[in-house]
């Protein structure tokens, strides 16, 4: 199966702060991973660099064969655009601009707009009666489905969630952990930041940090490669 | 497409934190187009202001001899069929008033009274400020009335319908006083009639002793058409009179500078109110931009749709306060030249653009999103 992840000895530091202490793993094309640790111990930073909103201090953060560590800041634009599927915890939705609008937003900045392929998008999370609502008039779940429905319409290679259900009730956390396991079932490859067990499980595979390292692998298939 | 759908989606969902900034861009974009109006119009109206003083150009003998007549006097004179060819050959658009004059000195009650011959119906269009009281003579065949200059009225004991004789030489004529002239100048001290009357009182029968005309223009406009006549008319003397084409020149400039240099200030006003909205927009949007750019918009895509938004907020309120101003240029004309400034189809175009170019100029606080990084906004720092 191909690689669509590849970490080699990375390393981040904020002055003093080593955030990443030589990580490294791989992750396969359709697989569902689950990063987890307590806070500060590096998912977000393993997450942002990966998806190219911040740039390793060393080592090796490959995505589809590029490596972000040796991209300018064009073509990181470019690669996010076009490797990355962001679904944040805050949802992060622009406040004014339609839930169609929004998805319409990533496929702008991506290509050309298909505002019919933006709405296909919306119904596929079920928010076809909800394309021209604002996020101020959509609850919490809806939004993170809209921010799920952004995050595919360019067709990542890999789909980055970081606490995708950490703001959402039980009912809305359940309607958006349906939606990962459908996308990680049509072959999706999903990198999955949590804190709750529960919903690690849910993954193929759990890696597991602590101050920076990469601590514990929770599945046979992973194979970390621990500097 | 998408792109102006965002762009009118950024007005539409900020039009509150806008609206400081929309009404500083129509409230300078009024002033500036009621200036501009007022600097283009005020020139005509100024250079109407200024005929009302009198004629700019006077057309005498070469010889520059005085032009009145006394008994011992011989005058230098012109033929008045000569002068009158030549203006009738030059632009009649131009000319405001133009009369021929011939002055005698005669005496009335044996007193010496200079006596002005010319077309009276032009005579109060050469001076409009000129007070009268009784009644004009407009027709210049009317030989049997005259005018007086209010201090010969008052040492002849002259009314309105009362008659006047002159006497010239061995001639003499008489007319009836219809009007009593306050002119607060020499023509306080004269006696008018028509030309005709007095040409035969003195016995010079189509002999003028000076032109006078009132030239409509600027001083350029008025030292060319003195120009022409002079090439027209070469035997005799053409000058323009300086104090008032120069005056006019100076008080325009003048005007000119002041309404610059307020156009200027209202312009810097009007940039910085909109920079203060844009620098707190700019803090607002950061966390817009660091989305934007976690989705693949690259900094110069992402600062374009908002400088288009200002581009657009510049426009639109360029237009609105180009009409508003064009309304108050019309209402200060009444108000000061007691007519209305008509509004210049070439104000609304320079409003909106000097108005985009200040809006533009006030969104400079958006270069600060250049250096937003999204994983630490998006972290909520």
């Amino acid at each position: 199966m191909a690689t669509v992840v590849q970490v080699e000895n990375l390393r981040k530091e904020f002055g003093n702060v080593r955030a990443l202490d030589g990580v490294s793993f791989r992750v396969d094309a359709g697989e569902w991973i689950a990063i987890m640790g307590p806070s500060g111990s590096g998912k977000t930073t393993l997450i942002n660099i990966l998806g190219g909103l911040d740039t390793p201090t060393s080592g090796q953060a490959a995505v589809d064969g590029t490596d972000v560590a040796r991209l300018d800041e064009a073509g990181l634009t470019r690669f996010r655009a076009e490797k990355i599927g962001f679904i944040f915890q805050q949802f992060h939705l622009v406040p004014y601009l339609t839930a169609v609008e929004n998805v319409m937003l990533a496929q702008y900045f991506h290509s050309t707009t298909d505002e019919k392929e933006a709405q296909q998008s919306l119904e596929r999370v079920g928010l076809g009666d909800r394309i021209e609502h604002l996020p101020a008039q959509l609850s919490g779940g809806e939004q993170q489905r809209v921010a799920v429905a952004r995050a595919l319409i360019n067709h990542p290679k890999l789909i980055l969630a970081d606490e995708p259900t950490g703001n959402l009730d039980e009912a809305n956390e359940d309607i958006v952990l349906s939606l990962l396991r459908e996308l990680h079932t049509e072959g999706h490859t999903i990198l999955m930041v949590t804190h709750a067990p529960s919903i690690g499980h849910l993954a193929d595979r759990r890696i597991e940090f602590a101050h920076g390292r990469l601590v514990q692998a929770a599945a046979t298939s992973l194979k970390p490669e621990l500097a | 497409m998408m792109f102006w759908r965002l762009v009118l989606q950024l007005l539409r969902g900020n039009r509150g934190r806008l609206a400081v900034a929309i009404v500083a861009i129509v409230s300078g974009a009024a002033v500036i187009s009621a200036l501009l109006n007022l600097d283009l119009g005020v020139q005509n109206k100024l250079t109407q202001e200024f005929r009302t003083l009198g004629a700019n150009i006077v057309i005498s003998p070469a010889s520059g001899a005085p032009a009145h007549i006394s008994d011992a006097e011989v005058p230098s004179l012109m033929p008045e069929h000569d002068v009158l060819e030549v203006m009738q050959q030059l632009p009649p658009t131009q000319v405001a008033a133009a009369a021929p004059y011939l002055y005698i000195v005669a005496r009335a009650q044996n007193i010496p009274v200079v006596v002005a011959g010319t077309w009276l119906d032009q005579a109060q269009k050469l001076d409009a400020t000129w007070k009268l009281e009784g009644s004009w003579i407009t027709s210049r065949a009317d030989d049997s009335h005259c005018l007086v200059g209010r201090n010969v009225a008052r040492r002849l004991h002259l009314a309105v319908g009362n008659p006047l004789e002159l006497h010239y030489l061995e001639r003499s004529a008489q007319c009836s006083v219809a009007g009593i002239v306050d002119a607060g100048g020499a023509e306080d001290n004269q006696v008018f009639a028509t030309l005709r009357a007095v040409q035969s009182l003195a016995n010079l029968p189509g002999q003028i002793g000076v032109a006078q005309v009132s030239v409509t223009g600027t001083a350029p406009v008025v030292a060319d058409y003195a120009a022409r006549l002079a090439t027209a008319l070469p035997q005799y003397q053409v000058r323009p009179i300086r104090q008032v084409a120069e005056a006019e020149g100076a008080l325009l400039g003048r005007i000119r500078l002041l309404i610059v240099s307020m156009a200027l200030l209202i312009l810097i006003l009007t940039a910085l109110c909109v920079l203060g909205t844009m620098a707190a927009l700019a803090m607002e949007r950061r966390k817009d931009v660091g989305l934007m750019k976690s989705l693949g918009g690259s900094i110069s895509r992402i600062v374009g749709i908002f400088l288009a938004e200002v581009g657009v907020l510049g426009a639109a309120g360029g237009l609105l306060g180009a009409i508003i101003g064009a309304a108050l240029s019309y209402w200060m004309g009444l108000r000061v030249f007691g007519t209305a400034i008509s509004p210049r189809w070439e104000v609304f175009p320079t409003t909106i653009v000097l108005m985009i170019v200040v809006a533009l100029a006030g969104a400079l606080p958006l270069r600060m999103l250049g250096n937003v990084k999204p994983a630490e906004i998006l972290r909520g720092e």
